[in-house]
């Protein structure tokens, strides 16, 4: 219960901004660019987590990246999703032909390592235009992270309709007549819906630490301050003894990430009953 | 059993296929004109012209038997990487990059496995106490940290600040040197992750009656664990172990990049921010392959270790 | 059971960790004189006529030669013949020069002159120079198979030369071109004599053929080891390769077959104190041995200088209050150790410049002003450089001669917001409304390119403009900005020669993108007097002339120029005749040890 009190928070943090950003509201965490204080001063009184190359508050700065790595981890899983579980769906049912063609693709994409992948996506969609809308920097990673990550999902979802798809439940739909999309979307999926979920809340932890790794090699949101740029400035900063940026974003992502983490170990204790963990 | 080998052999074929042609999409198609920046700074029209006919890059797409698709395919075929973006053959920087990440990600792999599940088999059989609950958060605690914060701590503490390690891998340095402290920290930063993974695989598999009944037998719980719960695990074992495999080859990106290890994941790294085309698409496709093989050892294992299944 | 599988794993390890240990580095004889350096990057070949990078060329610059060097002590900077005997002799009409070559001057012994066989011990002189080795390099440069990125100093500069060119468009491959086809204007009536003719005047020629992408390059060596003379640089120079492994060290020994040279007897004034002639008219080179080892991380690099196994290197930012105490003096911790300090002003430039191809900056002055005036250079300077650069008041850096000390005074580069908000006012007119969001495009995606991004939107921000950086990489970003299509882009130039016609040359109209005036900046006045210096021979008249020109440019603000480049370099007290030069790479010929003081510095 604390830890669905702790995600909470950094959602409504994350929503918080959004409306904030929205309205032109001028408190906290928007106000990151103002100058807080002098260039690298160390955590005092006046800021708690001190302040950053150009005087900018790190706690802001901290309270400021809650929305992009909220917002990168929601929308790539949303995209993994979206694709995954229709595609998983689709093979598992209908096997065949359709059900080879989706299993090549995702071994294909499997067969090359992860971090390539995305790299690779994100390096190739950054400032392309597609039907006008020109894509970003962050938003060529959260799209980049969403195509590669559907794999796994995908997975689970087909393996656990294969297994349903000859229940009695199933047999007797179809016996009445029940078309085949409704099959698949008002029964089937129901019932395997808690596997999303659970695969949902560890994602989430996977895709906020990918946001990081993918900032140090390059990609990412660039404008704004986001927890894997001040991970990625400590490099250098740590050489002339500043910690403190490093060291707030690392704190910011390891209460968010255990919050999961131990969330999504109770979601699945109770949602399977076969995995009891004594 | 060869009939199996053969089909699933076979089966690999569509996958490097679509390896390739994932490659050859990304790079070619969406990713861009390279030409102008093998050109130079000051290059005319007609060098930049005369580097994609060069390159080959001038030829069409996929309709053609020339095409620029087609070579791709018959050089990944034959093995033929061609020259990287520096001329220097793309064969020669992966036989040179590939001991230092061996003797990088081995002792890792090694050390992660071999300390998790046998920590994993204790811990599973004194579950519940004081050292099964703390090992789990530890656990859980490893896996929330990021990793890129596991190796700027350990670096920053470790070695700038205490000097217990090189900072920074340098020539003149013995490889056990300059090895040892990413060793660590990966080893440290893959951990949570693995053993819990293998706690809860063994915990499934003690919850077995077989294993209330060896103990009212009266075999010892090194018995037990090893010799009973420990094959019978080792499905889902064999699958996480040996599909990382292939992986091994690739370096860990991130250890080499910070540490200046001379791997391929370093390699890796430093084409995809050039833009070398060449090597990216030769390591995608040997990681490939790796994988590929890997599965099939995996499902060879499955059968060897578990006699109820065979290989149909 | 448990235990054999972890054992047989124990063992493999281990076995893994003892082959891994290759022997470390090199073996060095005790008495043997060894410099040792630091690259922080990788090189990329070992071939003069195509190298652009600059790691490359500090390598190669000890194994080549071309016919002119920069005098190492004199200054103001002074060419004087290396290779040639003399400086050249020049047509009245300013057209034909003729250049005698030295005699006695060999290529250093390789297996592609047939001589001995690879791998066995090198004999001394083999084979000499001659006049047509210099043919063969320009030849080679031009032939457009061999895809050199050096094409563009020679580019319409010798008669028959663009040409021979021509010719080799046809040809199918590199190897397949005829170098004995005549080019009228590169002739050799005997071993030792070439004869240059031009198009029209070209008064840096000579400095032309002091860059390292003309040394002479033997033909035997090109048929010999073709695509690999990357690796195989075969030169006349003082030292010959002896080891390089890839991406982590090079190694050059002394060559035997060099013919010799003696340390210069003469510099400026001040040299004799600063202990620069203490080896006056000795025969160089004095090391045996050169080392470089390959850190791109400036972290570690630092520690090996520290520890003594590095001779010199530059401050990196992050340990700059260790080094520097105040008033640009080191501190006592640096004293102790007998580390010296030497500044030098790098003739360098770096601008955020606009794109005047885009609409919204072709016609508006009061705009590109504004953002010059925006600017604060002097915060860019302390925050990002430790305030060690110069503010950039002009176009052309200070080691130039012809930099005008004035300039400051003109005030194109002063830090006023007030002002900028004014002209902005006046440029909203002009674009008829309100000015959109500009874009800045940076050609770094890593942290100091992203607060450096930061930095100039926080400053435009001020002023009331919308500002969108764009990080990428280099080729995306040298695509987009030679296809035109960035708004604003921040670059830099450094000076290869002492004449900033190369400065210069980025705002003449005629070199549009893909060329090198990436502002596609079209002025006829410029272009006149741009013209008219081109032929002219340097002199007072026509540093005059660069210094109109420069203020033509500053007063139509193509780019906001930022700061001057000054290097910081440290070196230890045992790294003798260290003197920082501008131009000249190959150098480290003139470097000596002294062996007592080195063996005896403590950690």
């Amino acid at each position: 219960m604390l830890c669905l009190g702790v995600i909470a928070l950094y959602f409504l943090l994350a929503g918080f901004i959004y409306l904030a950003e929205f309205f032109d509201w001028r408190i906290g965490p928007t106000l990151w660019a103002e100058q807080a204080g002098q260039s690298y001063a160390p955590p005092s009184s006046e800021n708690i987590f001190g302040t950053d190359i150009f005087g900018q508050s790190v706690l802001r700065k901290t309270l400021y990246g809650t929305k992009i790595s909220i917002t990168v981890a929601l929308c790539a899983s949303l995209i993994s999703i979206v694709i995954g579980v229709p595609l998983g769906a689709v093979a598992g049912y209908f096997r065949g032909f359709v059900d080879e063609i989706i299993v090549w693709i995702y071994s294909t994409l499997s067969s090359v390592p992860y971090i390539l992948l995305i790299l690779a996506f994100a390096v190739v969609l950054r400032d392309k235009t597609f039907f006008g809308y020109k894509l970003t920097g962050i938003t060529a990673v959260y799209l980049a992270i969403g195509l590669t990550s559907w794999v796994g999902i995908c997975r689970l979802i087909r393996g656990e309709v294969i297994k349903h798809k000859d229940r009695e439940y199933v047999l007797a739909a179809i016996s009445y007549g029940c078309t085949r999309r409704r099959i698949i979307f008002r029964h089937l999926l129901p019932n395997v819906f808690h596997l999303v979920i659970i695969d949902f809340s560890l994602r989430f932890v996977a895709f906020i630490h990918a946001e990081v790794i993918l900032s140090f090699l390059g990609l990412g949101e660039a404008e704004r301050p986001s927890w894997g740029a001040m991970i990625n400035d400590a490099r250098i900063e740590l050489s002339r003894g500043v910690w403190w940026q490093m060291a707030a974003a690392t704190v910011a992502i390891f209460f968010l990430s255990l919050a999961l983490n131990i969330f999504g170990d109770a979601l699945r204790d109770s949602l399977d009953p076969k995995l009891r963990i004594q | 059993m060869t009939a199996y080998l053969i089909r699933r052999l076979l089966y690999t074929v569509p996958i490097v296929f679509g390896v390739l042609l994932l490659t050859f999409v990304l790079f070619t198609l969406v990713g861009g004109d390279i030409s102008i920046e093998i050109a130079g700074k000051g290059a005319t029209q007609e060098t930049i012209d005369e580097i994609r006919e060069e390159y080959g890059l001038n030829k069409p797409l996929f309709l053609s038997w020339d095409s620029q698709f087609v070579n791709h395919f018959r050089n990944a075929l034959t093995f033929n990487f061609g020259r990287a973006r520096d001329r220097e053959p793309v064969i020669d920087k992966i036989k040179r990059g590939v001991g230092p990440s061996l003797a990088l990600t081995m002792p890792m792999f090694f050390g992660i496995v071999i300390i998790s599940i046998s920590l994993s088999l204790v811990i599973a059989f004194v579950r519940g106490s004081v050292w099964d609950i703390s090992t789990v958060i530890i656990c859980v605690a490893g896996m929330s940290i990021p990793y890129l914060s596991f190796i700027l701590f350990g670096q920053y503490f470790l070695a700038y600040k205490w000097g217990l390690f090189p900072v920074f891998f340098s020539p003149e340095l013995r490889m056990a040197q300059y090895v040892a402290l990413p060793v660590l920290i990966g080893i440290a930063a893959g951990l949570g992750g693995n053993l819990r993974f293998f706690r809860t695989v063994m915990l499934d598999e003690m919850r077995n009656d077989y294993v209330r009944t060896a103990f009212a037998k009266g075999l010892t719980a090194r018995r037990v664990l090893f010799k009973h719960v420990l094959k019978n695990a080792m499905i889902p074992i064999i699958t996480r172990v040996v599909l990382a495999i292939p992986f091994l080859f690739l370096g860990s990106l991130l250890l080499e990049r910070f540490f200046g290890i001379p791997g391929l994941g370093y390699l890796m790294v430093e084409a995809i921010n050039s833009r070398d085309y060449f090597v990216i698409s030769a390591m995608t496709y040997i990681s490939a392959i790796l994988f590929v093989v890997f599965n099939l050892i995996t499902d060879i294992c499955y059968s060897l270790v578990d006699p109820r299944i065979s290989l149909e | 059971m448990s235990v054999r599988p972890a054992l047989l794993v124990t063992i493999i390890c281990a076995g893994l960790i003892i082959a891994g240990c290759d022997g470390s580095g090199p073996v060095e004889e005790p008495n043997e004189m060894v410099l040792h350096h630091v690259l922080s990057a990788k090189i990329k070949g070992l071939d003069p006529g195509n190298m652009r990078d600059v790691y490359s060329v500090i390598v190669a610059s000890q194994i080549f030669e071309p016919l002119y060097q920069y005098h190492f002590l004199k200054r103001p900077y002074e060419l004087v013949p290396l290779l040639a005997e003399d400086m050249p002799q020049i047509s009245d009409d300013l057209l034909t020069y003729t250049i005698k070559i030295k005699k006695g001057v060999y290529f250093q012994d390789d297996p592609c002159f047939g001589s001995r066989l690879a791998g066995s011990l090198p004999n001394n002189k083999v084979r000499e120079l001659k006049a047509r080795d210099f043919v063969f390099s320009l030849k080679r440069i031009a032939n457009i198979k061999y895809l050199s990125q050096n094409w563009s100093i020679l580019d319409n500069k010798i008669v028959g030369l663009d040409e021979f060119r021509k010719y080799t468009k046809t040809c199918k491959s590199e190897a397949d071109v005829d170098y004995s086809r005549q080019v009228q204007g590169l002739t050799t009536p005997d071993d030792y004599t070439l004869i240059i003719k031009l198009k029209q005047p070209w008064p840096q020629l000579c400095m032309a053929l002091a860059d390292i992408a003309t040394a002479p390059v033997a033909k035997e060596a090109v048929d010999y080891y073709g695509r690999d003379i990357i690796s195989h640089p075969v030169g006349t120079g003082p030292f010959r390769l002896n080891v390089w492994r890839r991406g982590s060290y090079i190694e050059l020994v002394r060559n035997p077959a060099f013919r010799g040279e003696l340390y210069p007897s003469r510099g400026e004034p001040g040299d004799a104190e600063a202990g620069y002639l203490d080896d006056a008219g000795k025969p160089i080179p004095f090391a045996d041995r050169v080392v470089w080892t390959v850190i791109e991380e400036r972290q570690p690099a630092w520690l090996l200088f520290l520890q003594g196994k590095v001779d010199a290197t530059v401050i990196p930012k992050d340990n700059f209050d260790e080094v520097m105490g105040g008033a640009g003096e080191l501190t006592p911790a640096m004293k102790q150790r007998s580390i010296h300090l030497k500044t030098f002003k790098d003739p360098s430039t770096y601008w955020l410049g606009f794109n005047m191809a885009e609409p919204v900056f072709n016609k508006n002055k009061p705009l590109r002003s504004a953002i010059s005036y925006a600017i604060d250079r002097e915060k860019f300077i302390e925050l990002f450089f430790n305030n060690r650069h110069l503010v950039a008041h002009g176009l052309i850096p200070p080691v130039m001669p012809s930099y005008n000390p004035e300039i400051k005074e003109k005030g194109y580069a002063q830090y006023d917001p007030e002002k900028a908000q004014e002209l902005l006012k006046e440029a909203e007119k002009i674009h008829g409304g309100k000015l959109p969001t500009l874009k800045i495009a940076l050609p770094g995606t890593n942290t100091w390119y992203r607060q450096f991004g930061q930095l100039l939107k926080r400053n435009l921000n001020a002023v009331g403009l919308e500002v969108e950086t764009e990080y990428m990489d280099r080729p995306t970003y040298l695509e987009k900005v030679n296809t035109k299509s960035v708004q604003m882009f921040t670059s830099g130039s450094s000076a290869s020669t002492p004449d900033a016609q190369d400065f210069l040359a980025m705002f003449y109209s005629r070199y549009h993108a893909p060329g090198p005036n990436k502002f596609n900046y079209s002025n006829p006045e410029f272009d006149k007097l741009y013209e008219k210096a081109q032929v002219m021979l340097d002199g007072p008249e026509k540093r005059r002339l660069y210094r109109k020109m420069e203020l033509v440019v500053l007063e139509d603000c193509p780019a906001a120029f930022l700061n001057h480049r000054v290097a910081y370099v440290l070196h230890h007290d045992w790294y003798k005749n260290y003197k920082p030069h501008a131009f000249a790479y190959g150098l480290s010929k003139y470097r000596r040890i002294d062996m007592a003081k080195r063996t005896a510095y403590k950690n």
